[in-house]
């Protein structure tokens, strides 16, 4: 680790002040625990930062609120432990519980953000597929102002965002979830915890009135694409069709040609591939079932 | 926990369960580790690890190093103190200095007054490299047109880290004549195995694979060197081996023992990976530098530069006839050492051979260098190799004939005075009991039941280790107050000085209170080996025993005089000695320990002496049975139940024999399941991180339950015999023989990953 200043702001007009004044060389510290043990590390994208703008104490990215029309806000500075215990998350948005809830340990999940997750870009991020399936807009604050954006929008690559220079994602907004509707995340991994996702996948969907055919199908896929992905040519093949276990298979078929897998340590191309049939037609059946019982 | 045991004296200390002395302090955060020491002037070191797996150093540029406010010195190998250099000895290759090894090898040493400073300014040293081929796979290493590894043949091997942990007589055969990457071979012939073959009536044949792993003790390598101006060196490490230690910087740096002192710090696991290894390099910055010096490596450092475990590859064939009788065993084990010699190809041939009556053998063992960090001890080192093929061509003899496989090895399972494949015989061991003990386990009498379930099955399998031998000493002391230290030369790693002061509070018969056990500084301590191959309570045990006794007899000796009544007559109890029917003659160690300390004592201190040697193994085994659940859709591998039996020959403190079973079939679980390092094709290491290096987790290992099995030893202290190994043995074997049982599919390779399992069933298309 080499030196580097730390500013701890207590407003998000601060935090972007400090931006705009110290200039180039700046990066925002959430949790920290992508960040700090990549400075340790290696393994960031970015110059080695000349310094740190901590932003755990900007009430602005702490926000959480349920609206039945607009949904859910979520701040991007939420921990994982928060939003896996918060109700709504848990009642409403599942897979979001899922995957919040499986990030590393109790201490990395008692530091680690959404926030921080989704702007760290890494392919495997746990509440990356929860966040598209639920069709998550992220909003960006910076010195041009305010933009509201789809997350899917919001990777270019692995460790790349479209964040620009002092511009912080504060926070996610996502739809009501429809009646009959449910969603779930899962990943492989070899080890019960403590893992990084060789392959996760999160799928959302929603029945008719009247239960018999799939109005809405929403399937993401993550670590199988230099970003999460949307499988939109699977969730197409579903909607509107009877769940039968014939179209289910088809649409796990599909999702499958749709991930662009890579080998490496965790896992070979094959496998990734292989795993993403197995666990999106399973994700789909469990979820389908879950939307049916209410 | 469960016990079996043959017969037994009634005892008051020894064989009944106490607590780890330090448990308290290492659960609470208060014990003191290497790292926790400072020195005034300490300089800490970051060594420049090679990014390059084999090349040939050009230049070493430190001056931008050097400007960094903070650094002290960056030295390289030109500027060390003169030193005894063995090219074909990893630990006295201090840095390299011409020709890079393996990918993580040190080049060069940055001292700073803090490590972050030596950290930082470690990446300012220009370091240029010209390229050599690298051979990474072993058996490609073998190939007659393979790039040598190395320039220059072996001559020197060091192989004492693989003594310490089994003493065995074998001759093994240095390098051939022409350049090769074979650096050593060992060969066993019995009887004639091709007409062992043409007797039997199942033959299996098969490869299998396994990974190199590493050790994973929670504390990476920690070295402090102190070399002062009256030109004593002081050396503070977290090893297991001090005495070895000293043996080996003393020679390395040309000064004599006597002015070399080695503290064994808190060991923060070990398992066979600390034994020695930078002490002579830091000892040399020290002296180069004059201040002291202290090493303290990361996690990733320990995982790119310290010393695993090989990967091994055997071939294997064996047969039976229909009755279950083993007839024929033919083997090619090969060893990957790494960039140095030092892989257990001698236990791995002892073993492969040795574990089961077999009228055939041919027995060939090889040991290949390849361009990978070479390879150290773990537990029972090399021995897990072997017995996944024997154990898994075990289960597939029985499966061919259609026998249980239980009966087959209660069939063929080696006894007292079975020959090695060396010819020595073993004595009295407890394989059979083992396996009886395994058969009463509910996995094994439910296993029935079990494989009803389309996707479970149980596995057997059994491994041992023969254990290493060396000399040991103690001291037992009367204090003042009547309280007893018992002094040893042994690092406690697995809770010994606990046992220690159950056999002197045995002896004495004293309350565990009142006993102390602290072991000593290499200045200090009575001599002992060291603290690998399971030999620590079976060799310093027993001198403990010894020294106790003495002590016993001296205060007997003085009691007599001051009761006038023979010592015969005398019996002793809670530190206080009396004539037998006389209650009113007595004398207390208390006052005992006054007449021998005070003031114009009338009597010489008492100081009990136990110095032993032992040239007798005591060779345990043990065997475990795994239920297991596999997704044949995922391929994931769920160990649901998993029991060990084990011969300990007596545990004289049984918890911490539980918790050597346990932990040993934990470690086995994590070489079965998840671990490996992962090179790629030029040598690099992928995951030198505990994220992509997968120990397991608490929640991927089942409760284990442990049943001790005590058949004696000949000369172990109460009949202990070696505990700390063999427990790590068969993991691997016993969960690729429930794999087998519950999906049909048999998997070569460990760990058994996902991606292994989905391509034994044929699942997985490229
Ligand atoms: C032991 C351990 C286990 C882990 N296990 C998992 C796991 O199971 N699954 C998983 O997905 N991840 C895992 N991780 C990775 C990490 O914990 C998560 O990605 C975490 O969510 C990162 O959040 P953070 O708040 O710590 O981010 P930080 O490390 O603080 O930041 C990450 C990156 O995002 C940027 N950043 C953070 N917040 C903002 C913001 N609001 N606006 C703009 N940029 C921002 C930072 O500059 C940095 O580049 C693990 C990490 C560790 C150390």
């Amino acid at each position: 680790m080499r030196p580097f200043a730390h500013f701890a702001p207590r407003s998000l007009d601060e935090a972007l002040d400090i931006f705009r004044r110290e200039g180039e060389g700046g990066r925002p510290l959430a949790g920290g625990t992508d960040l700090v043990v990549q400075l340790k590390e290696g393994g960031h994208k970015f110059p080695y930062p000349r310094y740190l703008v901590s932003l755990r104490r900007l009430p602005e990215l702490r926000a959480l609120g349920w609206h039945e029309e607009q949904g859910l806000r979520l701040g991007a500075g939420l921990t994982m432990a928060e939003v896996a215990s918060n109700d709504w998350v848990r009642q409403r948005y599942p897979a979001l519980a899922d995957g919040a809830g499986l990030v590393g340990s109790r201490q990395t999940m008692n530091m680690a953000t959404v926030g921080g997750n989704v702007c760290n870009a890494a392919p495997s991020a746990d509440t990356a597929p929860p966040l598209l399936a639920l069709e998550a807009q992220a909003r960006i604050v910076g010195p041009q102002g305010e933009r509201l954006l789809p997350l899917e929008e919001f990777w270019l690559g692995p460790g790349e965002t479209v964040l620009r220079h002092g511009e912080l994602l504060t926070e996610f907004l996502l739809p009501p979830p429809l009646p009959r509707s449910a969603s779930l995340y899962r990943r492989h991994t070899p080890r019960q915890q403590m893992d990084i996702a060789v392959v996760g996948v999160a799928v959302a969907v929603a029945l008719d009135d009247g239960g018999r055919t799939l109005k809405k199908v929403r399937i993401a896929l993550g670590a199988v694409a230099p970003t999460p992905i949307r499988a939109r040519r699977a969730e197409a093949a579903l909607e509107g069709q009877a769940p039968s276990p014939e179209a289910i298979a088809r649409a796990a078929a599909i999702a499958q040609e749709e991930a662009r897998p890579i080998s490496d340590v965790r896992g070979s191309a094959a496998l990734r591939r292989h795993l993403v049939g197995v666990m999106t037609e399973r994700l789909l059946r469990e979820a389908i079932e879950r939307a049916r019982r209410g | 926990m469960a016990r079996e045991t043959l017969e037994r004296p009634r005892f008051r200390h020894v064989g009944r369960p106490v607590d780890r002395i330090d448990a308290t302090a290492k659960v609470t955060g208060q014990t003191v580790y290497g790292d926790d020491l400072r020195l005034p002037r300490l300089l800490h070191v970051k060594l420049v690890h090679a990014p390059v797996a084999h090349a040939r150093i050009r230049r070493i540029g430190a001056s931008k190093a050097l400007a960094v406010p903070g650094v002290e010195a960056v030295l390289t190998a030109a500027d060390l103190p003169p030193h005894r250099t063995n090219p074909d000895a990893r630990a006295q290759v201090l840095l390299a200095s011409d020709e890079v090894l393996f990918y993580g090898q040190p080049v060069a040493a940055v001292l700073a007054r803090d490590p972050y400073t030596a950290a930082y300014a470690r990446d300012l040293v220009e370091v240029e490299y010209e390229e050599l081929p690298a051979v990474v796979d072993p058996l490609e290493a073998m190939r007659d047109d393979a790039p040598l590894a190395r320039t220059g043949a072996i001559r020197d091997a060091d192989r004492s880290e693989e003594q310490g942990h089994i003493t065995v007589e074998a001759q093994q055969e240095q390098a051939q004549s022409h350049p090769s990457n074979v650096s050593s071979s060992i060969t066993f012939r019995r009887g004639d195995v091709e007409a062992g073959f043409a007797e039997a009536d199942a033959v299996v044949e098969g490869t299998w694979r396994s990974s190199m792993v590493h050790q994973s003790y929670i504390e990476p390598h920690v070295i402090i060197a102190d070399y002062d101006a009256s030109g004593e060196l002081s050396i503070w490490s977290s090893t297991q081996a001090p005495f070895h230690v000293r043996h080996e910087v003393a020679r390395t740096l040309g000064l004599p023992e006597a002015r070399v002192r080695v503290t064994a710090t808190e060991v923060g696991g070990g398992f066979g990976g600390k034994i020695y290894l930078y002490e002579p390099l830091v000892a040399a910055l020290a002296m180069a530098v004059r201040r002291p010096v202290k090493l303290t490596m990361s996690r990733r450092e320990d995982m790119l530069a310290a010393t695993p475990a090989p990967q091994a590859v055997v071939q294997l064939k064996a047969g039976m006839k229909a009755d279950g009788t083993l007839v024929a065993l033919q083997a090619r084990v090969i060893y990957d050492a790494g960039a140095f010699p030092g892989a257990p190809v001698l236990p791995g041939c002892l073993l492969i051979g040795g574990s089961y009556k077999c009228p055939n053998l041919d027995i060939q063992g090889f040991e290949v260098l390849t361009n990978k960090v070479s390879v150290g001890a773990l537990r029972a080192p090399g021995a897990p190799h072997v017995a996944f093929a024997l154990e898994s061509a075990m289960d597939m003899l029985a499966q061919r004939l259609e026998l249980d496989p239980l009966e087959v090895r209660l069939k063929n399972a080696v006894e007292k005075g079975d020959p090695l494949p060396s010819g020595q015989p073993y004595p009295a061991i407890g394989l059979k009991e083992c396996l009886e003990a395994i058969a009463r386990t509910d996995i094994w009498r439910e296993r029935r039941r079990i494989r009803q379930h389309p996707h479970r099955g149980v596995g057997l399998a059994v491994g041992g280790w023969l254990g290493g031998l060396q000399p040991a000493s103690a001291t037992v002391g009367l204090n003042a107050d009547g309280t007893i230290n018992v002094t040893v030369g042994a690092a406690d790693i697995t809770g010994t000085n606990t046992s220690f002061a159950q056999i002197a509070a045995e002896e004495l018969n004293l309350p565990l209170e009142m006993v102390s056990v602290v072991t000593g500084d290499t200045r200090t301590a009575p001599y002992a080996g060291m603290s690998a191959g399971s030999k620590t309570t079976y060799t310093v045990g027993r001198a403990v025993k010894l020294a106790a006794e003495d002590a016993r007899q001296q205060i007997l000796a003085i009691a007599s005089q001051r009761l006038e009544v023979p010592a015969e007559e005398l019996e002793m109890q809670d530190g206080v000695v009396r004539a037998r029917g006389q209650p009113e003659k007595q004398v207390t160690f208390r006052e005992l320990g006054r007449l021998t300390t005070g003031f114009g004592a009338r009597y010489a201190p008492i100081v009990g002496r136990g110095a032993i040697t032992a040239r007798r193994q005591a060779p345990g085994f043990t065997a475990q049975v795994a239920e297991v659940e596999v997704d044949p859709d995922t391929g994931q591998v769920t160990v649901l139940r998993y029991a060990v039996a084990q011969d300990v020959g007596f545990a004289i403190n049984p918890k911490s024999v539980e918790g050597q079973m346990q932990g040993g079939a934990a470690q086995g679980l994590g070489i079965a399941l998840f671990e490996e390092m992962v090179y790629d094709e030029k040598g690099r290491l992928l995951n030198p991180n505990l994220l992509d290096y997968r120990l397991p987790t608490a929640r991927d290992v089942p409760p284990i339950e442990a049943i001790i099995v005590e058949v004696p030893s000949e000369e172990g202290p109460y009949g202990a015999r070696i505990v700390g190994e063999p427990s790590i043995v068969p993991g691997p074997a016993a969960v690729a023989n429930a794999v087998a049982d519950a999906v049909g599919a048999r998997v070569f390779e460990a760990p058994l990953t996902p991606e292994r399992v989905l391509r034994a069933l044929g699942k997985l298309r490229d």
